[in-house]
Formats: C-alpha cells, structure tokens, sequence
C-alpha cells in the first residue's frame, strides 16, 4: 500500500473498485440515490487522480486547478457546438486545449514551489475563471455555454446512444478506468519516481541530474489534460458549460476532495474522497440548506486532526489490526511525516 | 489637457481602491510574514468585517433595551465612527480563535494551513450566508461623506476621497506600529526568523495570536470602507482576497512598500482600464501580475523569502 505499492498492471484494489463502480447502476437507486449521482462522483474522481498527481506525488499544490477543468468544458462544448458532433474528438479537443493551458501556466510556476506555487496558481486560475465570466461571445458569460448535444458512443462497428443516465455512467466509467491504469503505471514507472523524488527533496533531485523544471511542466500539463477531460466528460454530462466550475471554490473542493480521501498517503484516496464529498453533500444537502457550513467544519478538524485522510486513517487501522506497524518506513505515514519534516 | 481631464476621476477611483487593496495585502503579509501561513480566510473576515460594521450602524434597538433605543437614536456618523472601531476589534477576536485552531499546523507542510483557512473561509462564507441572507446589501455612510461634487466639469464621488485619505492613514499608523514601537520590531524580528525571536525570550505563541489579530482587523477596517465601493455580499470575500494575493505576488513577499506601491498601481490599472474598457477593468491586474512576474520573478520588491523554501 502507501503511495507506490505494487506496480502490477492490475491490482486487487483496482479490481474491487471496478467491481463496485460496475455493479453501481445496480443498487444506487435502492440505496436511496439516483442514477446521476454515479457520473457525477466518476467524474470528480478522475480530476481527483489527475490532480493527486501534482499533489500527492510531486507535492506542488495547485489552488487554481478548476481552471483546467473548465477549459476541458469549455472546448468540449465549443467543439460540439461549432465543429463537428463527435465523442472521441470532443474530449481529446477538452485534453489537448486543457493541456495547452495547463502547459502555458507551468511554463510561468515552474520554478517556483510551495507556498509561492500555490499563490500563483490562484492567480492564474482566477484568470481563466474571469475571461470564462467576460467573455461573452465565446463563452455565454454567466450562463455559459447550454444546450451542447450529447453525441453516441460510436466505436466504428457500434454505436452506443449516451441518452439514458446508465449508459452515460458507462461511458464515463470506461474513461475512469482507462485513467486509473495509465496513472498506476505511469506513479509506477520511472517518472513516477523521479516526481516523488522532487517530492521529498527538490535539490536534492535536481543535483542528482534530473531535471527538475522540466519534470514539473510536465506533471503540470499532464495534470492539466487529465483535469480537461474530466471538464470534457462533465460538459457532456451536464450539456452545458458554466463558469462556476473555474471558480476558487470547485479549486477548492478538489484539493478537499484529494486530501479528506487521503491523497497524500494513497493512490485511491483522491477516489474515497470524491465519494465522501458527494455522499456528504447529498445526505448534508437533504438535511440543511447550508451543507458547505458543516462540510468546511469537518474538513477543518479532519486537517487538524487526521491531515492523511481516510486513507490514512485506513492504512493505521489495517497496521494495528496485522499487528505489524513498523515505526520505519514500513508505516506509510512514517515516511509522510518525515517527508514534513524536510 | 483634456485627457488628464477626463482621466482624473478614474485615477482618483483607482487610488482609493488600490490603497485599501494595499491594506487588505499589509494585513495578509504579516500573518504570511510571522506564520508562514497563506490565509484564505482573509477575504472572508473582510467581509465579516463589513457585516459586523452594518450590524453595528443599524442595529435592531429591541436587542439591547433602552440602551438600544438611545443608541439608534445618535447621528449617523457617530454610530459609523463606532462600527469603524468595534467591528474590527471583533473580528481580531475572530482571528485569535482562527490562530488558535491553526496551532496545530505550526511546522507541518505549508499547505495544511492553507487548506485549513481554505474550510475556515467557507465555514465563515456560509454563516454569514446563514445570518444575513444571500443578497446584497447596503452600507449606511454619514451624509458628510456621501454625495458628488464637480470639478472642472467631471463629477467626482466623496467618498472616494474619504476612502483614498482613510487607507493612507491607516497604512501610515501600521508603518509607525511596525517601524517605531518596538512591538513592531518584535513582529519584524519574527517575520524574520521566529524560533530566534522564541530564544530570546519573547513568548511567540502570543506573538502569533495578537499578529493574526492585527492582520484580521485591517482586513476587517479595509472591509468596512470599502464596501460602499465594492457592495456587500457573502462571497465578496473571494472577489477581494485574489486582489491581495496578486498584490503581494506582484509587490514582493515581505517588502512593506513593495506592498503599497503594488497596491496602487493594482487600483490604478484597474482605475485606467474602467475609463477605457469597463468590462476588463479587472482582468487587467492579471496581465499586470504577468507582465511582472515574467520578468521579475519576486515581484518588484521581492527577495529571497521563506515562502521558497
């Protein structure tokens, strides 16, 4: 477990995980939810991951991420719109204009890290957000973008209309599982290491030869495509494109999301935390009007109190339980922890 | 002629805007300076600032009795000069109870602090959205401040003027505070380098508590005068806090001046391109933050910091 883990191609938590989000369809309606709710929670979740990326793994905190997500929307609509009405174009339209905004942005940042990192990130994404507010004639100002027809699934031999709720959540669910193997291999591969190097030490990498700025542009876009395409399958989703998505807020809730599941300790926490999000604005929503209230109370004490999430609340119990928690690096949060302390 | 003409008013609007912009930054970079602690939550307390103040100038008189009937009977001004005093000292107290909830995160990863104003700035959004409803409100100013007067044929608005000679006031006493006092060496000496200033023996838990009160308070001051300008609704906090972040980026980390001067220049572009081009009066603070950060990657004024490390 932890960060790395095995580098299998397919692993047994990949394999629960598929098996759940498969069978959802299935009994989210007796559970006392909709069908929607899943393409939605598929979706955050592989933002999330993309974002874990540049987070978890290479430690640079992105506060403007929802930019990426909103460029990925927004092309996705405009390609829909004024190009030509295909599936497979659209979203790689939404990766590659995502990516070329998230390129240009780490061109300027990536030098920088930390705390400064995460300032210009802001900055940055705030002016995505407000060109995405101002722009009228591209991009509907505050209303943004509505009525973007949603396009079949076609593969060439067959042709699948996404008109229905469950087939969407297929759709997209494909998408999560075609990121989910490519990010497992890629945190697995060479790059990986070398990103969870400058992670623990940046000098100390770039001394060893690699480098350093280059390997955080390239985090950055590739974080930023896979943000795109997440905002390209919500666009779908949705069939609109708005401006909220870009705001501080939805930059927000993703670093929420990716640290209350426990991004920094675990591949899947990104994952486990875009569910809670959900689950707890749903159940919070039907109880109050003023969830975000309750739900900012209890990401206050989960930072206070257990900073590594569920997953590291997890992996904690999992070492009591086997009785072999090793004060080393074995412990997950050991080797966290010493990373804090840098 | 003419153009200086019919530019004045906008740079009148623009100075008044940046120097309260400034404050708002002076108040984030010394909670940056002491914690090394982004807090997002600054915006948020601007605007608790200016929500308490409104309370304060129009209260309900049936919550305090007599007293209360006595109270909303006083001039305008007079119950405006004391929303300008009270508000702020309430929402340090706020702050303190930010600062005490932060202690935890104190030599963590930067980011747990931020992350935790970030759900403190929601918690304070929504209970203002909780008390005071979603829509947008009205903040009562004195009749000597409100109003227009003419000037070589462009209409000017008082107020600005109030709010360009308040700011300056107040960015002059935290520069005396942080300059001539030796409570602001103290606080210097900390932005400096805290765990020297723990060894001499100055009590830095309580260094902390008063600087993120201090830094709460000119947000909450900002809030209270910039509100007739900028409106009054809960998420003005996030429209206010990017402003003083762009401020800070573009000034510099730690440099005082670098600040101010940014700060006015922020609301001078801002003040110039309204004349030109209303619409993008904003954007252009960004292309500025670029233009200058391209070039000069620790703002204008920056230099090495603790926040690179």
């Amino acid at each position: 477990m932890g960060l790395t883990g095995s580098g299998a191609l397919i692993t047994r938590p990949m394999l629960v995980t598929f098996a759940i989000l498969v069978t959802l369809p299935l009994w989210i309606e007796p559970v006392g939810f909709y069908q929607y709710l899943g393409v939605e929670i598929v979706i955050w979740m592989i933002f999330a991951l993309g974002f874990n990326l540049l987070l978890g793994y290479t430690g640079l905190p992105s506060f403007g991420h929802g930019a990426y997500f909103g460029l990925g929307a927004y092309a996705f609509g405009l390609f829909q719109l004024n190009v030509v009405q295909n599936l497979w174009l659209g979203l790689m339209a939404a990766v590659v204009i995502a990516a070329i905004g998230g390129a240009a942005v780490a061109a300027f940042i990536s030098h920088r890290r930390g705390i400064y990192f995460a300032l210009l990130t802001i900055a940055f994404g705030q002016v995505f957000w407000f060109v995405s507010i101002k722009w009228h004639k591209l991009t509907g100002g505050e209303d943004g973008l509505l009525n973007i027809p949603r396009p079949s699934m076609d593969f060439g031999v067959v042709e699948f209309a996404l008109s229905d709720n469950t087939a969407l959540f297929y759709c997209v669910l494909g998408v999560f599982a075609v990121v989910v193997i490519g990010l497992w291999r890629l945190v697995h591969s060479p790059f990986g290491k070398v990103i969870q190097a400058i992670k623990q030490n940046e000098m100390r990498a770039s001394f060893v030869g690699y480098n350093v700025w280059l390997y955080k542009w390239a985090v950055f876009t590739l974080s930023a495509g896979i943000a795109g395409l997440a905002g390209g399958l919500f666009a779908m989703a949705q069939e609109s494109a708005y401006p909220d998505v870009m705001s501080l807020h939805a930059s927000g809730f993703v670093v929420m999301m990716t640290l209350v599941g426990g991004g920094f300790v675990s591949f899947w926490g990104p994952v486990m935390g875009a569910v809670i999000f959900f689950l707890a604005r749903d159940f919070l929503g039907s109880l109050t009007e003023t969830w975000l209230l309750w739900y900012g109370l209890m990401f206050m004490g989960m930072v206070l109190f257990k900073p590594e999430g569920v997953a590291g609340a997890w992996q904690d119990w999992m070492g009591r339980l086997l009785g072999k928690q090793d004060k080393g690096d074995a412990s997950p949060a050991g080797g966290f922890v010493a990373s804090l302390k840098r | 002629m003419d153009l200086i003409n019919n530019l004045l008013p906008h740079l009148v609007n623009g100075l008044s805007l940046g120097l309260l912009f400034a404050l708002i930054a002076l108040g984030f970079m010394l909670i940056v300076g002491v914690m090394e602690l982004i807090n997002l939550a600054h915006g948020s307390l601007f605007a608790l600032g200016a929500y308490v103040a409104m309370v304060i100038i129009n209260p309900d008189p049936s919550w305090l009795g007599a007293l209360g009937f006595w109270y909303v009977e006083l001039p305008l001004a007079a119950r405006y000069v004391v929303g300008l005093i009270v508000a702020p000292a309430i929402v340090a107290v706020v702050g303190f109870g930010l600062e005490i909830c932060m202690r935890r995160t104190y030599g963590k990863d930067p980011l747990y602090g931020l992350l935790l104003t970030f759900g403190a700035a929601l918690v304070i959004e929504e209970l203002i959205r909780v008390v005071f409803g979603s829509g947008e409100q009205v903040m009562p100013v004195p009749d000597a401040l409100g109003g227009a007067f003419l000037f070589g044929g462009m209409i000017y608005s008082k107020y600005r003027f109030f709010a360009a000679g308040f700011g300056l006031l107040v960015i002059l006493l935290v520069w005396l505070f942080l300059e001539k006092t030796p409570y602001g060496a103290i606080i210097k000496a900390g932005a400096h380098d805290s765990e020297m200033v723990r060894a001499l023996g100055i009590n830095l838990t309580r260094l902390r508590l008063y600087v993120f009160g201090l830094g709460a308070s000119l947000a909450a001051i900002a809030g209270i005068v910039l509100t007739p300008i900028w409106g009054l609704r809960p998420h003005v906090g996030v429209d206010v806090v990017v402003p003083a972040f762009l401020i800070i980026v573009l000034g510099g980390v730690g440099s005082f001046w670098g600040a101010v001067i940014a700060g006015v220049l922020v609301g001078l572009t801002v003040g110039i391109t309204g004349a030109y081009a209303s619409e993008w009066s904003l954007m252009s603070m960004y292309f500025l933050l670029i233009g200058v950060v391209t070039f000069r990657a620790r703002g204008l004024f920056g230099k090495k910091s603790v926040l690179e490390a």
